[in-house]
């Protein structure tokens, strides 16, 4: 328990750190959408190289989260999904970024 | 840690999967190749018109051939906005020396300038081809273009020694392109095959 507490002491950044963003598979989601205005489920699926179930799982809970804004819609008379980053999404990102170059800037060589 | 973010390399990446399909390589050797064409007709202007038509074309094979294999992005709006004023900066100077030349034969004789540039201009042409090929691989991040900017110049000064018509080097150029964009749409076309049923679509998996 003292050992824990200690820990958090040295390290207090990593305890506030978004979980729902720090999944490595939702990071690379979070990171792809950030760089666009708006892409499209295979276009992700293809940058991502995650499984359609894996993919869909993880935007829905970042789409919970309230991060990512999920259109759909009907283009030519076939169905499209629309993904894109809401105004929240990007600030957190933004702040996940921070947080993360901070916990890496305090660690010794 | 942070080298797990590194946001430039993947807009790069983004950048370079979306335009791995040669499309952009095609509508500009056809741009080139059609310049060339109507210059042995004496009628160079109309490479003007198959510009307008090339790049319609290019939007349509997009849709065609691009989005139901890796799908649609809609790029940031900073990066479009680069892009189209890249594109409406090298048609201004281009307009611009264009109106100046115009100007100054008009108010009397033919300016040196412009002399030197005539007696010069496979080099003029060249140089501005292989800029316009850099300013392009600049703005859309294809490394490709800056290959293709290496080859106009390099044809266009053995030109300037060879004493060929210029229409000779349009074509050659165009060719060349066209042939590496082919390559490169036959080999995306192979690697990505088209999604069946609905683009981009979540299907059945989100259930």
């Amino acid at each position: 328990m003292k050992s824990n507490e200690a820990k958090d002491d040295e390290l207090p950044s990593i305890s506030k750190l978004d979980k729902t963003i720090h999944e490595p598979a939702r990071l690379m989601i979070m990171a792809h959408l950030f760089v666009v205005e708006s892409a499209d489920f295979l276009f992700l699926q293809r940058q991502t190289q995650m499984t359609p179930g894996n993919l869909s799982a993880h935007l829905s809970k970042l789409e919970d989260a309230g991060y990512v804004e999920i259109t759909k819609e009907f283009i030519e008379r076939k169905p499209h999904t629309a993904l894109a980053l809401t105004k929240k999404g990007r600030d957190a990102f933004r702040q996940y970024r921070r947080d993360i170059k901070q916990i890496a800037d305090k660690l010794p060589e | 840690m942070t080298e797990g973010i590194n946001l430039k390399e993947i807009e790069r990446k983004v950048y370079t999967s979306y335009h791995q399909d040669g499309l952009i390589d095609i509508a500009i050797a056809l741009i080139v190749l059609a310049f060339g064409i109507m210059m042995i007709f004496d009628m160079a202007w109309m490479g003007g018109v198959f510009a307008v038509v090339g790049m319609s074309l290019y939007v349509a094979a997009k849709k065609t051939l691009t989005v139901p294999r890796i799908g649609f992005v809609k790029f940031a709006t900073h990066r479009v906005k680069a892009m189209q004023t890249m594109v409406i900066g090298v048609l201004s100077l281009f307009m611009l020396l264009g109106i100046v030349a115009f100007m100054q034969t008009e108010g009397g004789g033919t300016p040196a300038w412009l002399l030197f540039a005539i007696e010069n201009h496979m080099l003029v042409i060249g140089v501005s081809i292989s800029a316009s090929f850099c300013a392009a691989g600049y703005t859309f991040r294809i490394n490709r273009m800056y290959g293709y900017a290496l080859l106009a110049l390099a044809m266009f000064v053995a030109g300037h020694f060879l004493y060929y018509p210029l229409y000779y080097y349009m074509i050659l150029l165009g060719s060349l392109i066209l042939l590496s964009g082919l390559a490169m749409l036959i080999s995306f076309v192979r690697r990505n095959p088209p999604t069946t049923g609905s683009i981009g679509d979540r299907g059945n998996e989100e259930q």
